[in-house]
Formats: C-alpha cells, sequence, structure tokens
C-alpha cells in the first residue's frame, strides 16, 4: 500500500467537523476517485495528506512511514506529493515553463531560486513534463493567456515536475467544460499511469467517475459511506453519497 | 402555521424591506451629527467665506502680475529643476529600498509573527507621520545643504507611505497559487518570491510612478529649507516680489508634474 489513512478525523477550529473516523487504502498506481457532494470533506481529506491541513486526529502512512510524524520536514513531505486544484492556481504572470519549474522548488535551495534561476536539468524535467500535456509549444507565454483547459494541463505538469508519487487532484475539472474536462482527466490519467504515480481524484460527477477510474470512493457528511470497484455503483449507493441527512450519519455511526 | 394564511414569498421579502427602512431614521441622525460636528470645527478653522469672496480678486492679482512670464529666466532655472527630478528619482528609490522588506513584514499573510508584524508597522507610522519637510530639516542639518538631504527625507517618508500600499497590495492577493506553491514543497521565502511578489508587481509599479509624481511636487518645496530643487528659485522669486519669474517657475512645475503623468500612465498601460 502506497497509502494507508486510518481513523484519520479532522475538526476545524470553529467546530465544523470535516473528516470523521475516515480509513482508505490505496495501492500503488492506482486512479481513485474520491466522489461526493460539496461539503463532503474531500478537499479537507487530500490536503491532510500533504499536510496543507493538520489532522486532528489518526493517521496518514506513506509506504509505510507516518507523514504527520514529519514535524521538522514539511517540505520534503509535500515534495513527493503532487496537487492539482479546481482553480488551476497558476502564479498567472509568470511563464508556464516558470510555473512548471516552481514544481522544482522543493528539490532546490532557497538562495538560487530567488533569482528566477534553474539547473539546467530542472529546466528538462519542466520542458519534458509540459511535452507531456502536449503544453510544450506555450511554454513562453504568460499563463494568464491560456485557456481553462489550458491551464489545467500545465498545473498538472507543474505537478509532474515535482516527479511526485502521488498526485492530488482537488476537483480538477470542476470549472471546465465537459468536453475539456474529459481531454484534461485524459492528461492526467495518462501521464499518471506512464510514470507510475497514483492518483487520488476528488470529482462531484458521477459521469467522470465512471469513465476514467476503476474504483471509487463515496463520501459524505465527513465519512466514508462507500469503497469498491466503479461497476459496485449502484443507484442505492448514489443516493446514500448525495442525498443522506447528517442525522442519518449519526444513526448510522450508532 | 396555525389559522394565519402564509404570506407570500414576495410579501415576506416586502415586509423585511419596510424593516430595513426603518434604519433609515438612524442614519439621519447620524448625518445631522456629522454636520453638526462639521459645523464646530469650522469655528476652530475660523472659515470666513465672506472674507475669502472679497479677497478672490486680490489673488487673482498675483497671477496677473505673473504675466508675461518672464522666459528668459528658465534659462536660470534649468538646472534646479533637473536637480528636482533626481530627488524625486533617488528619493523613490530609497523609498523602495525602505519600503519594501518593511511592506514585506507588515503583510499579515507574508508575516505570520504577530510582534515582527506590529513592528514593522510601527516603524512605518513613524516614517509617514513626519513629513518630508520635517525629515528635510533634520537631514539638512545632518548631512549638510543640497539635493542629498532632499532625497533622503523624500526616501524616508515615501518609504513609510508606499511601505503600508504594498503591504495592502500584497494582502489582496489570490491565495490559490500561493497554496499551490506550498503543496509543491517550496519554502516560506520562494513562496514569497515566486508566488506573491509576482501578483503584487503591477501595483507596487503603479504606485511608485504615482509617488514620483508626488515626489516632484514634494522637491519643488524642499528648496525652501535648504534641500535642493527648484524650490528654492520659488521661495526667492516670492519674496523679491519677482511675479514673472514666478510665473515662469510654477509653469515649469507643471510642465514637469503633467510629463510624468502621462509617461506613467503610458507605463502603466503597459504593466498588467
Amino acid at each position: 500500500m502506497i497509502l494507508e489513512i486510518r481513523h484519520l478525523s479532522k475538526t476545524y477550529p470553529g467546530g465544523a467537523r470535516a473528516l470523521h473516523d475516515v480509513n482508505i487504502d490505496v495501492a500503488a498506481g492506482e486512479f481513485l476517485v474520491i466522489l461526493g457532494p460539496s461539503g463532503a470533506g474531500k478537499s479537507t481529506l487530500l490536503r491532510c495528506i500533504n499536510r496543507l491541513v493538520e489532522p486532528t486526529e489518526g493517521q496518514i502512512l506513506h509506504n509505510g512511514v507516518e507523514v504527520t510524524a514529519h514535524l521538522g520536514d514539511l517540505c520534503a513531505v509535500r515534495r513527493q506529493f503532487g496537487m492539482v486544484f479546481q482553480q488551476f492556481n497558476l502564479v498567472k504572470r509568470l511563464s508556464v515553463l516558470t510555473n512548471v519549474l516552481t514544481g522544482r522548488l522543493g528539490y532546490r535551495s532557497a538562495w538560487r531560486s530567488l533569482a528566477y534561476s534553474f539547473p539546467e536539468a530542472d529546466k528538462r524535467i519542466a520542458i519534458e513534463c509540459l511535452a507531456r500535456v502536449n503544453m510544450d509549444h506555450k511554454a513562453f507565454q504568460r499563463a494568464d493567456t491560456l485557456s481553462g483547459g489550458e491551464q489545467q494541463r500545465v498545473a498538472i505538469a507543474r505537478a509532474l515536475a515535482q516527479q511526485p508519487m502521488v498526485i492530488l487532484a482537488d476537483e480538477p475539472v470542476a470549472s471546465l467544460d465537459p468536453k475539456i474536462a474529459r481531454q484534461v482527466l485524459g492528461y492526467l490519467r495518462e501521464s499518471a499511469r506512464d510514470l507510475g504515480i497514483t492518483v487520488l481524484c476528488n470529482l462531484h460527477q458521477v459521469d467522470y467517475a465512471r469513465e476514467f477510474s476503476e474504483r471509487v470512493v463515496g463520501m459524505s457528511h465527513g465519512a466514508v459511506v462507500f469503497d469498491g470497484p466503479v461497476a459496485a455503483l449502484t443507484d442505492d449507493i448514489l443516493h446514500r453519497i448525495y442525498y443522506r441527512e447528517p442525522g442519518e450519519a449519526q444513526k448510522e455511526e450508532a | 402555521m396555525g389559522g394565519i394564511a402564509p404570506l407570500s414569498a414576495a410579501d415576506g421579502v416586502m415586509q423585511a424591506l419596510a424593516a430595513r427602512k426603518r434604519w433609515r431614521l438612524h442614519h439621519i441622525a447620524f448625518a445631522g451629527a456629522a454636520i453638526a460636528f462639521l459645523a464646530w470645527c469650522a469655528e476652530g478653522v475660523g472659515l470666513r467665506p465672506k472674507e475669502l469672496a472679497g479677497a478672490l480678486p486680490a489673488i487673482g492679482e498675483y497671477f496677473y502680475r505673473m504675466a508675461p512670464p518672464k522666459w528668459e529666466f528658465a534659462e536660470v532655472l534649468w538646472k534646479p529643476a533637473v536637480e528636482t527630478l533626481y530627488i524625486a528619482l533617488w528619493g523613490n528609490v530609497i523609498a523602495l529600498m525602505i519600503g519594501l522588506p518593511l511592506g514585506v513584514l507588515a503583510a499579515s499573510n507574508v508575516t505570520r509573527s504577530a510582534p515582527l508584524r506590529n513592528a514593522a508597522k510601527a516603524v512605518l507610522n513613524l516614517l509617514r507621520s513626519i513629513s518630508e519637510l520635517i525629515w528635510a530639516v533634520f537631514f539638512v542639518a545632518a548631512v549638510g545643504l543640497g539635493p542629498f538631504p532632499g532625497a533622503l527625507a523624500l526616501g524616508v517618508n515615501f518609504g513609510g507611505i508606499l511601505g503600508r500600499l504594498y503591504a495592502e497590495a500584497l494582502e489582496n492577493i489570490d491565495n490559490g497559487p500561493v497554496e499551490a506553491l506550498a503543496a509543491t514543497g517550496a519554502g516560506r521565502l520562494q513562496i514569497i518570491v515566486f508566488a506573491m511578489l509576482p501578483q503584487a508587481l503591477p501595483q507596487f509599479v503603479t504606485y511608485n510612478l504615482y509617488w514620483f509624481e508626488v515626489g516632484v511636487r514634494s522637491a519643488t518645496v524642499l528648496g525652501m529649507v535648504g534641500a535642493g530643487g527648484i524650490g528654492f528659485e520659488l521661495v526667492t522669486t516670492i519674496r523679491l516680489f519677482e511675479w514673472r519669474e514666478t510665473g515662469v517657475v510654477l509653469l515649469l512645475i507643471l510642465a514637469m508634474v503633467t510629463i510624468i503623468d502621462l509617461a506613467s500612465t503610458w507605463i502603466r498601460g503597459r504593466i498588467y
């Protein structure tokens, strides 16, 4: 197992309970879709894995080593997990290539990178990653000149440039139209498959989950309510994922 | 529900609207209090509109005496005018050197340590609250007469102003790229340089261009306290009642400010 999530809970300081006793095992090389409505805790789950969010309870084991234990070197933990966001989160005024090069920052000393200077080897990695998502021809354009789908492909290249073990994709296609969304998910799945990268992909659309993954984890109100092959996603289970009331959740736990 | 007929949705909103309108009474009371306060302050300022109206012709007289401007005087003004531009330029460079590090330290999304942030804000407040003219008096006493104390005075006061504006520009950036770079494993300093500063840069440039223009205007008064620039000539001609020369000085200042305004508009149009 590349990732073992054990009894993970997260309660935000305001008292909002985002995750409750989540247990998921992820095998190396999987393309796992985490399906659920907005507010189900999917984003919090991904952010606990690369520790953008500190969990309240529980453990996350990465290749058997607990990521929550590395108190000192947060950067070293984070660079092993690439992340792709709903809003792409590129630095719009920088070039496409510089944006992808920021994926290398975790490996480089602060002082050299402050001058926007990167080793040749990093530039080669960045351009190869751009080629994987078919964006190398726009390497020198400013990121804000690209369309949404193109920006997300560049964001995938940035995650690939980290040479990560795992990519965490948080609603990567939620702000794209269906045609472009399928194209972007295709690039994500193919490049991850070629490089042997495991992908955890949050989605709220059932169709894409059916098309792109073999295994689905369904979440509702901070809890896992389904974990199984995509073929087992019946209407009943979808109802549990999307329409379950918080009260029912407590009854089930009791 | 009881026996009461349910209101239509529109009726409910209409009632809410009426309830909100009741607050207007409160607003009128507030506006009345504000006007009363302004009137009380007018007493303190000694506003005398009648006397001002009577004095208008006399003020017009000054401008009448300035015509026609004595253009030969421009030959003498040429050097101090250029010196004014130097002062404004270097004043801005010094302001950038002081304001940028302090502004970064004062921005709440960049500096997490509250004591450090408050210390930076306190220094910025101090620099800003003492006007450039007062700083010029200090620096003339410290380093002697000439344009150098003028540039220092502008730099220190503008550093305080720009630092605050830089901090606000940084606080208004989109946090998404910041989170994305944190997720790549970039360090704090790398995040500031790659995700924060590029987003705030257009605003930094805009502020610096604007304060360069303000600097040219300010530099024209620094000469009054011996800190270089065209202000010395301005004050001298006024004291000697050489109105036609004063006219030339004022026109020259107007020309410089206009040219800088046009140039900065042109530059700003090209940085976004």
